[in-house]
């Protein structure tokens, strides 16, 4: 996997934004398995997240 | 904040056997005696109106509308949810729980969906699953809590930590208690607000049980249920061990009873 890809893959799935720093969190989706992660913003502003791959909406 | 009427409707009679905690560290004005914990001053005096409403009560109906979907089928039935209080909300709500409340009752407490509780717990097993069970760890520090996340952590193979959680236990690799776990399971974002802060800081998700009054700030995976209720945390807790176990292929082996503290 190229760097960019890499990235790509590493990005917030609520707001897209590339994932770094440690307060993210990084887990398997809770219904299908998808790795989700989700950058520190996001987490504390209790930002709605989707799965791309079933839909599910968290947290 | 009582409408005239509430003394009439009443709280229904599975509803007063709920024995809510008691809050801690909310000051002088926590009333072991109140339905629900105090939040601030104002929620005790509401509830403290609400209360003769409850003893006037003499009907043994259930309140059956406590779901938005009738036809969902429940991991127990929806009696037992009720028996348990697990829908018992609060008198406040918070935007981010607003999508897990099913309506506003008439002395102001807020219902929670049973039935998007139960899929959460599903939802919640299916998580777990994915982790080493001496990965999860599980946080009370409720005292109604405790028992019921001490034996969720028996039943799963789980690490629990009850009671005050020791800042550095996450975070300080010279702390003699410090642990590695992979997934945070807390019973009350507020009173775990510890355990919650520490696993934001080592990047490992949040699954909390919230009530309508909390916050889902920096929590990952929400189990929508009343967490001030012995019975109600008790059930949660027995399910969600039913069904991570259940997930992995295990026959669960503890009933309902294994999980009530004499507490």
């Amino acid at each position: 996997m190229s760097t960019t890809d890499d990235q790509q893959a590493r990005s917030c799935v609520s707001c897209g934004i590339n994932i770094a720093g440690t307060n993210a969190a990084a887990f398997k989706c809770p219904e299908c398995g998808k790795q989700i992660y989700r950058c520190a913003k996001c987490r504390k502003q209790s930002n709605l997240y989707e799965c791309n791959e079933c839909g599910f909406t968290g947290p | 904040m009582t409408d005239d009427n509430a003394t009439q409707e009443g709280l229904d009679a599975a509803e007063e056997e709920i024995d809510e905690e008691p809050a801690e560290g909310a000051g002088p004005a926590a009333d072991p005696e109140e339905d629900v914990e105090p939040v601030d001053e104002q929620s005790a005096e509401a509830d403290a109106e609400a209360e003769p409403a409850a003893e006037e009560d003499t009907g043994p109906t259930l309140d059956d509308d406590v779901m938005s979907d009738e036809e969902a089928d429940l991991l127990i039935p929806v009696e037992d949810y009720l028996g348990a209080g697990v829908h018992i909300g609060t008198q406040q709500k918070t935007n981010d729980m607003e999508r897990f409340i099913h309506r506003v009752r008439t002395d102001g407490l807020y219902v929670l969906d049973v039935s998007k509780t139960d899929g959460r717990i599903r939802t919640a097993a299916d998580f777990l699953s994915n982790y080493d069970p001496e990965q999860i760890l599980v946080t009370s520090s409720r005292q109604y809590g405790r028992f019921p996340a001490e034996k969720f952590a028996e039943a799963v193979g789980a690490r629990a930590r009850t009671g005050r959680f020791i800042p550095g236990t996450l975070t300080n690799p010279k702390y003699d208690g410090y642990i590695e776990p992979d997934v945070v399971v807390v019973t009350d974002p507020i009173g775990d607000a510890q355990a919650v802060k520490e696993a934001i800081t080592v990047g490992i998700p949040v699954i909390a049980m919230c009530d309508s009054n909390n916050q889902v700030s920096n929590v990952d995976l929400v189990v929508p249920t009343n967490n001030k209720g012995r019975k109600a945390l008790s059930v949660v807790y027995w399910l969600l061990a039913n069904e991570v176990l259940d997930r992995r292929g295990a026959e669960p082996s503890y009933s309902l009873e294994d999980f009530e503290s004499g507490v």
